[in-house]
């Protein structure tokens, strides 16, 4: 599986090269902003846009490529959050320390729920993988550990206030390149042809060789680890975690919301959804209440995934279709 | 210890035979209409709701909303089906799960604009008052809202054995194409059974309101339920759906008894997870055209 890692690409290079100098010219104007922005508002706002792109593009892989929707990312990124917020109230150990352990928790319990959920198929994995978040939520409150309902304090990081919104700028930035450009590789290798192949037909798929359930545990094992990474470092930038707003499903409905506004099953789509629904819901959070907000949100998104299939992504992409230059396709 | 006992199991099979006509539309839409309803509890609390205005505005019993609430909600069933189901049986399967997904925020969000957050309980005349059989105490709002599950249990059961429509919606499900060729309108049939689905979880709503306190944003733990429900008893079947509600219902009367109260829940959770390692085939079946 892993030795046809990289296939060649039948996609014209020069038109692809330009449009990714298109993404890293916009990663480098970023980080110009994340040096010399003196904004707080601002930089705080896009380090939240970017902790959204990395749980978005997490989530993408399996359920944007392999077509699983999971509707409880926030497990992962709640069980991440508080492995590193307990390690640091026992242990004093820093979440920046810890971060890759809360991944690592995070992936074992990804792994362990997609043992009994990933054999079955579909609409099922997306209620169970909601139902689990609910589950885990109790246990968080009930753990002794956890310290239930009264939650864990972290230690402020001593920097002044514009240090501390810029180190969490770059550190979720980095992160959300780091997993941009990890789910950019595998939609060009083979794993993630086996990923499309499974949404499209998973019993065509299995007849061809693809070993359906490996590829599932395994997607859902990494996007957990990503999902648990971010959540170490958000119990520290956020400081204080307790259990119904770190395991809120609101974050999951948002995380799915995103990609599907963006185009799930494309590595730019979380890039496009992650901001665009930021934006809107901050337009809209000034102008109504926030239940209308969301009201409004949900209105949009049974439009667009009745009417616009493939969010941005996919109406960019219908649209390059029917306005092609005529002179790549003539026969010479 | 024996009167516990009796009471613990009373209190189940009748917490069961509730959790069972939770679970009941749930399955008859995902079993003949292969469609994952997502919003299925939030019509529930729709239902929970209904009943809460008539008893504040009119102070109709509980008991009459139950009935009441079937034609309303069947109708509202009807008309969600012809105003977003029809497009959603048309698009891939995911993006028909997150378009459900969607209708199920729209109305938690509306009724959160309606009613607010604030939780709500129902107290009718009886509300407080316990029927006594020797030494066991039996609450009789359970007790009511029991046998009112019992019989809409009983009248599904009734309408899809013996009526010509609820032979037809059996014969919809066991082969779509089939049914087709024999000349069934599949297409209206679908809308009354989605109709059916959403009276179901109207009624139920009240049967749930009369017992337990309800808010527009806890109605999503009563889709966790219906859903352990439907996994366990199985699609399509009224008869295995409720033992299904009263093996959970007892379930979970014991594990109070027996365990701290909120493990109740993981005791549950616990339990989904092993049905769908051991139920997998089963399941696999109806998967394949599931939205």
């Amino acid at each position: 599986m892993l030795s046809l890692f990289f296939l060649p690409s039948s996609d014209n290079g020069s038109t692809r090269l330009r449009r990714l100098l298109v993404w890293l010219a916009l990663s480098i104007a970023l980080i110009v902003y994340g040096v010399v922005g003196r904004q707080l508002f601002l930089l705080s706002t896009l380090s939240t846009v970017f902790l959204y792109v990395v749980l978005t593009q997490a989530w993408n892989i399996l359920g944007g490529y392999g077509g699983y929707l999971n509707f409880g990312m926030v497990t992962f990124f709640g069980v991440g959050a508080y492995t590193s917020a307990v390690l640091f109230q026992y242990f004093e150990l820093s979440p920046f320390l810890t971060a890759p352990v809360a991944g690592l928790a995070s992936a074992v319990l990804g792994v362990l729920i997609g043992i009994p959920t990933l054999r079955i198929r579909g609409a099922y994995f997306a209620l169970v993988t909601m139902i689990i978040t609910f589950a885990v939520q109790t246990l968080v409150l009930d753990m002794p550990v956890t310290q239930g309902a009264l939650g864990v304090y972290l230690q402020p990081v001593r920097l002044s206030p514009l240090g501390v919104e810029q180190l969490f700028y770059f550190l979720f930035l980095g992160c959300a390149v780091a997993v941009t450009a990890l789910v950019y590789a595998i939609e060009h290798s083979n794993f993630g042809w086996a990923l499309i192949a499974i949404r499209e037909d998973e019993d065509a798929a299995e007849i061809v060789g693809v070993r359906t359930v490996e590829v599932k545990w395994i997607a859902n094992a990494v996007a957990a680890f990503i999902a648990g990474v971010v959540g170490g470092l958000y119990a520290q930038r956020i400081m204080y975690i307790e259990p119904s707003g770190t395991f809120a499903f609101d974050i999951s409905l948002n995380v799915v919301l995103m990609a599907v506004v963006g185009g799930a099953g494309t590595w730019q789509g979380p890039l496009i959804g992650a901001p665009l629904v930021l934006l809107v819901a901050d337009m809209l959070r000034v102008t109504v209440t926030s239940e209308v907000n969301r009201a409004i949100f949900s209105v949009i998104v049974i439009l667009i995934a009745l009417f616009i299939p493939g969010g941005v992504m996919g109406v960019w992409t219908r649209w390059r279709r029917r306005h092609k230059p005529k002179t790549v396709e003539a026969p010479s | 210890m024996l009167d516990r006992l009796a009471f613990i199991i009373t209190d189940g099979i009748l917490l069961g035979l509730i959790y069972a006509i939770a679970g009941l539309g749930l399955s008859l839409v995902l079993g003949i209409m292969g469609i994952v309803n997502v919003a299925h509890s939030a019509f529930i609390m729709l239902g929970s709701f209904f009943a809460f205005e008539l008893f504040r505005r009119l102070g109709l019993d509980p008991i009459i909303s139950f009935f009441l609430a079937m034609p309303v909600f069947f109708l509202l069933g009807t008309i969600v089906y012809r105003a977003l189901l029809t497009r959603i049986e048309r698009v891939s399967q995911s993006q028909g799960l997150v378009a459900m997904f969607g209708l199920m925020v729209l109305i938690e969000n509306l009724s959160t604009i309606a009613w607010t957050t604030d939780t709500r309980v129902i107290t009718a005349a009886y509300t407080n008052a316990s029927l006594v059989l020797g030494s066991l105490y039996i609450a009789q709002v359970k007790l009511i809202a029991g046998a009112l599950a019992l019989v809409l249990t009983l009248l599904f059961w009734a309408f899809l054995r013996f009526t010509l429509i609820g032979r037809a919606i059996r014969a919809m499900g066991q082969n779509r194409d089939a049914a087709l060729s024999v000349g069934i309108d599949v297409r209206r049939l679908s809308a009354v059974v989605f109709g059916l689905g959403i009276a179901c979880a109207g009624a139920a709503g009240v049967a749930l309101a009369m017992v337990f306190p309800f808010s527009p944003n806890t109605q999503i733990q009563w889709l966790a339920w219906a859903f352990l429900v439907v996994i366990l008893g199985g699609l399509g079947s009224v008869a295995n759906t409720l033992i299904a509600g009263l093996i959970i219902g007892l379930l979970q009367s014991l594990s109070t008894a027996f365990l701290p109260f909120d493990y109740v829940y993981l005791v549950l959770y616990v339990l989904l997870a092993v049905i769908l390692v051991l139920r997998r085939e089963g399941l696999t079946l109806v998967v394949k055209r599931a939205i």
